[in-house]
């Protein structure tokens, strides 16, 4: 029998030497990648200034990239941008990078985390602005803001809902706060609605609409009352929550003592949770509770519910006969279907939604100048009217009241109209670990895997040690 | 030409001279250099993308580190593990992995086994058979996820309307408590049993045939042949096959994503997910790399003990 053996084999002493020095140079790479955050040492995370003045622009060619989620308004803001800046700009090209809607919060702030972006401008969603500001990501607007943009032209609450940080009050705008972003997209639900099956005049109020849905139901088998987001993913049932919430009085939190577990969960939120879970789901298609907006639409669009809810910016392909069995033209769809503001019950609330530019702290500095000058152009009455006419949501209240908005669609009225009534959820750094609680607990409500009010205390709950965890020393995030 | 200098020698425990180079070659440049020479990029990959990484998980998981928030990593000595292991969260999350995995793994081997022993004993198109098997393995489980989760969707799916054609009621595939884990279990045995198969065919086709024969002499019944040559003999690589397949289910991330996130609630989510949303929703890195490396540190010690089982029953 042979036996294999090697030659050369090293002495032990050798082979010892050999392995210390392994040792020596895997803990020299450790220390080394320790001290290659040295930068991040004791500094307290803050968003760095942008300019006042826009600096120097450059002549060269030059790609000015978005960072936003997949969805029609992302298309519209590429095409609109590409084809009214380039008119101001020709060596700019605007590029706007898509993800998954579930993926939009992890892909900008993992990259955010790199310290290194291949986007120019951050489309957050309101409530992402304080885990941005907080961890230095994106650049203070608000010496910009003052020197280039008319902030007197728009509705105050909208301006500071998109770019303010602290979280403004509902309806208000501190006008000493900083700004961190400008607004791109206005949204809030509207009420989809059947006229051919529920009557012209949309309900007035929730318990009106839940008894419209149940005799549509009822009398239009295979036709389900309502439609909503249920889903667990992004903050699809989260919202859907908060709106019943907002609409029958109740609060999220109390933001200046910072509580949630008691005001949540008061009986306001609990009559909510009950109305939500016992009165709209039993009205909804089998099988919905993972509908998010792109299956609502589906059920409207098949001519499969009465009532559904839907973010405005999302509403479009429901005009278009080729996506529709509603009608062969945007004509005979418009007959059937009705869009209106959300009826009102204790309060006339709807939900906030919509997002703002904002500018990467890690661009380059010819990419930072690209994008104040993107954003000053965008702000201007006339461009916001083009970007009405082109599909998208402005924010200046001018080009809201005008009729290059007003006629571009039916439901954009509904956003006129809707503007005063809006709420937003929290926007702190703990943000994303909030909203997820939620929806997890919501949508566990709406699928029968715990009963409403568990769900809702268990929601206050969870989301209050969030808020208290933040001196905790270890296990932050379970 | 010369001989090549022999590596080897014939008997055990003799002392090798070193062989001097060959000529031509530099004298620096001795056997054991080209050696180190050849192995030392996948040295420095493997270093670099594996044992750095590890290291510096295991270094992070006794701070508070953010990656967002940056900072200083603070050292908390055990702090991330107690509260991983005191985590209520953690405990629901690793009872669901549990029942995924005894059930998705358990379906798999007994199907995985059946399958391969039905299609060793074809002598026709054995081929084309196991090819055939062996392609939803070769899917990616985005995919997978995808295409399943239009076919168990409960409003157009393809599943509820074969089952309405037979009379039977929808089912909520997706969105139901207890409907929803059997869903991944399915999904999972779907793509991986052609895995299981495909080593328990290299098992039973590695039978000798004369134990066979032997036992057709003897008029041995098919059900003694089954339990007492064929069962025995492929056990032990299909144990070897289960493991790799409870260490891939253990960390299941992709196919709960894509089918259900989780939900409905948090009833579906894993513990390789919800180190995801440790990690990436509140960008507590200290946390998820404690999480991660207590994972790791569960698979070691369950692949020991079971490693230690198939020696035994090896040696035995």
């Amino acid at each position: 029998m042979r036996y294999q053996k090697r030659t050369g084999r090293l002495s032990v002493p050798a082979r010892k030497v050999q392995l210390a020095t392994a040792a020596m140079l895997l803990m020299a790479t450790t220390v080394a990648a320790c001290g290659g955050d040295s930068k991040d040492d004791g500094a307290k995370a803050s968003a760095p200034k942008a300019p006042a003045a826009i600096p120097e622009l450059t002549k060269d060619p030059l790609t000015l990239s978005f960072i936003w989620f997949d969805w029609p308004p992302a298309q519209a803001l590429e095409a609109f941008a590409n084809a009214e800046y380039k008119k101001e700009r020709p060596n700019a090209t605007i590029k706007v990078n898509t993800v998954p809607n579930a993926n939009w919060h992890d892909a900008m702030f993992t990259q955010f985390a790199a310290r290194k972006t291949d986007f120019d401008i951050a489309i957050l969603d309101s409530q992402h602005i304080g885990e941005a500001v907080t961890n230095g990501n994106i650049l203070d607007l608000t010496d910009f803001v003052k020197e280039n943009i008319d902030v007197n032209a728009y509705n105050p609450y909208l301006l500071a809902a998109y770019g303010q940080f602290p979280q403004a009050e509902t309806g208000k705008r501190d006008e000493n706060a900083s700004l961190y972003g400008l607004p791109l997209l206005g949204d809030t639900w509207t009420m989809i609605y059947r006229k051919d099956l529920i009557g012209d005049k949309p309900p007035q109020t929730w318990d009106e609409m839940i008894s419209a849905a149940e005799k549509c139901q009822a009398d239009n088998p295979g036709v389900s009352g309502l439609a909503f987001h249920q889903a667990n993913g992004s903050d699809a049932a989260a919202v859907t929550y908060n709106t019943v919430n907002g609409v029958y009085g109740g609060n999220l939190w109390d933001p200046k003592t910072r509580k949630i577990d008691g005001v949540l969960n008061d009986a306001a939120g609990q009559e909510a949770m009950d109305v939500l879970v016992n009165k709209m789901k039993p009205l909804t298609a089998k099988g919905s509770g993972n509908w998010f907006i792109d299956e609502v639409n589906a059920a409207v669009a098949q001519g499969k519910a009465c009532i559904a809810f839907n973010w405005i910016a999302a509403s479009g392909g429901l005009l278009d006969p080729k996506q529709s069995t509603l009608g062969t033209s945007r004509e005979q769809i418009l007959d059937k279907l009705g869009f209106a503001t959300l009826p009102s019950q204790k309060t006339n609330l709807v939900p906030l939604g919509g997002m703002g530019m904002h500018i990467s702290a890690y661009s380059s500095k010819a990419n930072q100048a690209e994008a104040l000058n993107f954003m000053k152009w965008f702000e201007q009455a006339d461009v916001q009217k083009k970007w009405a006419a082109a599909g998208g949501v402005p924010a200046r209240t001018d080009a809201l009241a005008s009729p290059e908005f007003l006629n571009a669609g039916p439901f954009n009225k509904v956003y006129a109209d809707s503007v005063p009534r809006m709420r937003d959820m929290w926007n702190v750094p703990e943000y994303a670990r909030l909203v997820d609680i939620e929806n997890t607990n919501v949508n566990a409500a709406l699928n029968g895997a715990k009963k409403p009010k568990d769900a809702l205390d268990d929601i206050a709950k969870e989301q209050q040690n969030v808020l208290d965890s933040s001196n905790r020393k270890g296990g932050g995030g379970l | 030409m010369k001989d090549p200098a022999p590596l080897t020698t014939d008997h055990p425990g003799q002392v090798v001279s070193v062989t001097p180079p060959a000529p031509g070659r530099s004298r620096r440049l001795s056997d054991r250099w080209l050696a180190v020479t050849f192995i030392s990029p996948a040295m420095l990959l493997l270093l670099g993308m594996s044992v750095f990484p590890l290291l510096w998980a295991l270094y992070l998981s006794f701070t508070d580190y953010s990656a967002t928030r940056g900072g200083p990593a603070n050292f908390i000595g055990f702090g991330n593990y107690t509260a991983i292991l005191t985590s209520a969260q953690v405990h629901t999350r690793a009872l669901t992995t549990l029942i995924y995995v005894v059930g998705a793994v358990g379906l798999q081997t007994v199907l995985g086994f059946g399958i391969a022993y039905l299609i060793s004993r074809r002598t026709r198109g054995r081929g084309a058979l196991t090819t055939l098997f062996l392609v939803p393995m070769m899917l990616s489980p985005v995919v997978v996820g995808l295409f399943w989760r239009f076919m168990l969707d409960a409003q157009f799916g393809v599943v509820n309307s074969m089952l309405g054609s037979v009379g039977l009621g929808q089912v909520e595939w997706l969105t139901r408590q207890r409907t929803a884990l059997v869903s991944l279990i399915v999904v999972d045995t779907w793509q991986w049993t052609p895995f299981i198969m495909l080593i328990a065919l290299a098992g039973l086709t590695a039978v000798p045939k004369y134990l066979y024969e032997a036992a057709s002499i003897d008029r041995a019944s098919e059900w003694f042949r089954f339990r007492t040559i064929t069962l025995p003999l492929v056990w032990p690589l299909l144990l070897i096959a289960v493991m790799f397949r409870a260490i891939e289910a253990f960390r299941l991330f992709d196919l709960v994503y894509i089918l259900t996130s989780g939900g409905p609630g948090v009833s579906t989510e894993t513990l390789s997910f919800h180190i995801y949303k440790v990690a990436f929703l509140g960008f507590n890195s200290g946390t998820a790399s404690a999480y991660g490396i207590l994972m790791v540190l569960v698979v070691i010690v369950l692949t020991q003990f079971y490693l230690r089982y198939l020696n035994k029953l090896k040696e035995d």
